[in-house]
C-alpha cells in the first residue's frame, strides 16, 4: 500500500478525465476504491510504452488490462465491492459480460470504424498524442484492431462483411442500453448508494458515447433519449472527476 | 439478416401453428460432434422440451455448412430455417410460445446479462479448451472434426477451423491465456451461477427460462464429456446446487430419452485407444 501505483493512460477531452473507455473504467475504480494513483497521460513525447494501455506499474509490478488491474487493486486492499452480497458479485459478473458482449462492438464501430466519425474525430485526436512517424501508424493499428474484433466476434463465417454486422451490432447495443436503463431505474447507482465495479464499467463505456462529439451519432442519440444513464454519467464526473475536468 | 427481411420472417413465423415435423440439425453424434456444439445443441433441445415443442434430432456431417449463419443447432421448421439460440427463442416467441413472459423489465436485463455471461465465459473457455490447447486438439479435436471427410480434407478442414477459432481468440484478448487461467474463468463463472441460482429450482424460482436451457446445455455437456483431463468438469463439480439443477432438468424433461448416451462418445473412444 506504501508503494506508489502508477497509472499510464490515454488523456481527456470533452469533459472526461479519459476518452478511453478502458482507461476510464479504471480510473472510476480507483476513484471509487480510494486508491492513491498518480495518472500520466499519454502525450507525444517518446517518454512510456502505448501499447495495451491502461497500465499500472508499482516498484514491483506492471499490471495491465483493466480486469487484471482491477483485481491488482482489490488485492492491494482497495476495494469498491466491500459491501457487495455474493449474488450482487454475480450480478456484476454477469452485466459486465453484458456490456462486453453486446455495447462494446458498437461502441468500437462509432469510434473506430464509421470513417466520417474515425477520420474527422478519433484519429486527429489520438494521432495529436502520439509522437511522429508513429502517429501515423497506431491509430490505422488500432482502428484495424477494432475492426477486426467487430468481424471476428459478430461475422459469419465464411465471409466476413460488415455491412451485414452494422445494423444487428447497434440494434444489439440500443437494447443493452436500454436493459441498463431498466436496471438502474432511479437509484443512484447500480447496487444502492455506493459506487462498486460494475459502475466503474457501465461509467466506463458510456461516457466517451456520451461526451464525445461525433459527426455520426446513431447511438450517442439513443443513449441521451435514456436520462438516468446520462444522470448517472453526469454524477459521477461531477462528484469524482470534478478536479481533473480543467485537463484538455 | 436486415430488419426488414426480420420483420418479413417474424409474420411469416406469426402465421403457422408449430408443426409436428420440425427437426433440428447437428453434426454426427457419435464421431463427429465437439463439446461446444454439442452443448449448444442440447441448450436449444432443452428450450423447446420446457415450451412444449416436439421436435426431432437429425445428424448430419455437414451440418455447420447446411447452418445459414454457420452455426449449429439449426431447425427447419415449416419452410424456415433458424440457427442459434438467440434466434430460435425469438423465432419461437413469434409463434406465441415464450418461457419469459412473466418476467419484468428488470428480470428480463438480468437474464439476458447471465446468458451473456455463459456465452463470454463458458463457450469461450470451451473453444479454448477445443482449440487451442495442445493436448486437447491433438488427441480428440482434430479426429472428431475431420472424421467424415477422406484424407486430405480431414486435415485441411481442421487446421483451417483451428486458424479461425485462434483468430477470434486473439481478438478478444484470450490468445495469452494459459490453461489455468482459463480455468480460473471458469471456476469464476461457475460461482456467479451457483450464487445466483441459489437455492431456487431454477434461476427464475419456479419456471424455467431460456437461460436455465443455456446453462443446462453448457453444464450437463461439460459434466458428462471426457476430455483428456477432469479439470474442466471438476471445476463444475465443486458446486453441488448446479448438479442438482442439472440433474432436476435431465429427469423433468429428458427423462423418455436416454440423455447418458451422449456422454459415451469420447468414453468409448478413449476406451478403445486403451484396448488397442
Amino acid at each position: 500500500m506504501a508503494a506508489p501505483l502508477e497509472l499510464s493512460c490515454w488523456g481527456g477531452g470533452w469533459g472526461l478525465p479519459s476518452v478511453h473507455s478502458e482507461s476510464l473504467v479504471v480510473m472510476a475504480y480507483a476513484k471509487f476504491s480510494g486508491a492513491p494513483l498518480k495518472v500520466n497521460v499519454i502525450d507525444n513525447t517518446w517518454r512510456g510504452s502505448r501499447g495495451d494501455v491502461p497500465i499500472l506499474t508499482t516498484k514491483d509490478n506492471i499490471v495491465s488490462q483493466p480486469a487484471k488491474i482491477l483485481n491488482f487493486l482489490r488485492k492491494q486492499k482497495y476495494n469498491a465491492d466491500y459491501e457487495l452480497s455474493a449474488r450482487q458479485g454475480a450480478d456484476t459478473l454477469a452485466y459486465i459480460a453484458l456490456l462486453e458482449e453486446k455495447l462494446l462492438p458498437a461502441v468500437l464501430h462509432t469510434f473506430w470504424v464509421e470513417n466520417d466519425n474515425y477520420f474527422t474525430v478519433t484519429k486527429p485526436w489520438f494521432a495529436s498524442r502520439i509522437p511522429f512517424p508513429l502517429s501515423l501508424i497506431l491509430p490505422g493499428r488500432m482502428s484495424k484492431g477494432a475492426l477486426n474484433r467487430i468481424l471476428l466476434t459478430r461475422g459469419e463465417p465464411p465471409l466476413y462483411h460488415l455491412r451485414e454486422v452494422e445494423a444487428q451490432i447497434y440494434r444489439d447495443a440500443k437494447e443493452c442500453l436500454n436493459l441498463l436503463s431498466h436496471r438502474l431505474g432511479t437509484s443512484q447507482f447500480f447496487f444502492g448508494d455506493m459506487p462498486s465495479t460494475l459502475d466503474a464499467y457501465v461509467f466506463g463505456f458510456l461516457a466517451p458515447l456520451y461526451k464525445v462529439r461525433f459527426p455520426k451519432v446513431q447511438l450517442q442519440e439513443h443513449l441521451k433519449q435514456l436520462s438516468n444513464l446520462c444522470r448517472f454519467c453526469d454524477d459521477i464526473l461531477n462528484s469524482y472527476f470534478r478536479h481533473s475536468l480543467g485537463d484538455g | 439478416m436486415s430488419l426488414v427481411a426480420e420483420a418479413f420472417v417474424s409474420q411469416i413465423a406469426a402465421a403457422e401453428p408449430w408443426p409436428e415435423n420440425a427437426t433440428l440439425y447437428q453434426q454426427l453424434k457419435g464421431e463427429q460432434i465437439l463439446l461446444s456444439d454439442n452443448a449448444a445443441s442440447l441448450a436449444v433441445q432443452a428450450f423447446l422440451q420446457m415450451c412444449n415443442l416436439p421436435i426431432k434430432v437429425v445428424c448430419r456431417a455437414n451440418a455447420e455448412y447446411m447452418s445459414p449463419s454457420g452455426k449449429v443447432p439449426f431447425i427447419h421448421v415449416g419452410n424456415q430455417v433458424v440457427s442459434e439460440l438467440g434466434p430460435i427463442v425469438q423465432f419461437v416467441k413469434a409463434k406465441g410460445h415464450s418461457l419469459s413472459d412473466g418476467l419484468d423489465e428488470v428480470q428480463k436485463a438480468e437474464m439476458k446479462a447471465y446468458m451473456e455471461l455463459v456465452n463470454n465465459m463458458l463457450l469461450t473457455a470451451e473453444l479454448y479448451l477445443q482449440w487451442c490447447d495442445e493436448a486437447t486438439v491433438g488427441e480428440i479435436t482434430h479426429a472428431r472434426y475431420g472424421s467424415p471427410y477422406p484424407w486430405p480434407l480431414n486435415h485441411i478442414l481442421a487446421y483451417q477451423k483451428q486458424w479461425e477459432v485462434r483468430r477470434k481468440m486473439k481478438a478478444i484478448g484470450w490468445g495469452k491465456k494459459t490453461l489455468d487461467q482459463v480455468l480460473e474463468d471458469v471456476d469464476q463463472c461457475c460461482q456467479a451461477l451457483s450464487q445466483r441460482l441459489g437455492t431456487q429450482p431454477y434461476f427464475f424460482n419456479k419456471q424455467p427460462t431460456e437461460l436455465d436451457a443455456l446453462v443446462f446445455g453448457h453444464l450437463y455437456t461439460i459434466l458428462t464429456t471426457q476430455l483428456t483431463s477432469d479439470e474442466l468438469s471438476e471445476k463444475v463439480k465443486n458446486y453441488s446446487n448446479l448438479l442438482a439443477f442439472c440433474r432436476r432438468i435431465e429427469q423433468h424433461y429428458f427423462e423418455d430419452r436416454v440423455l447418458k448416451k451422449h456422454s459415451r462418445w469420447y468414453f468409448q473412444e478413449w476406451l478403445h485407444r486403451t484396448e488397442t
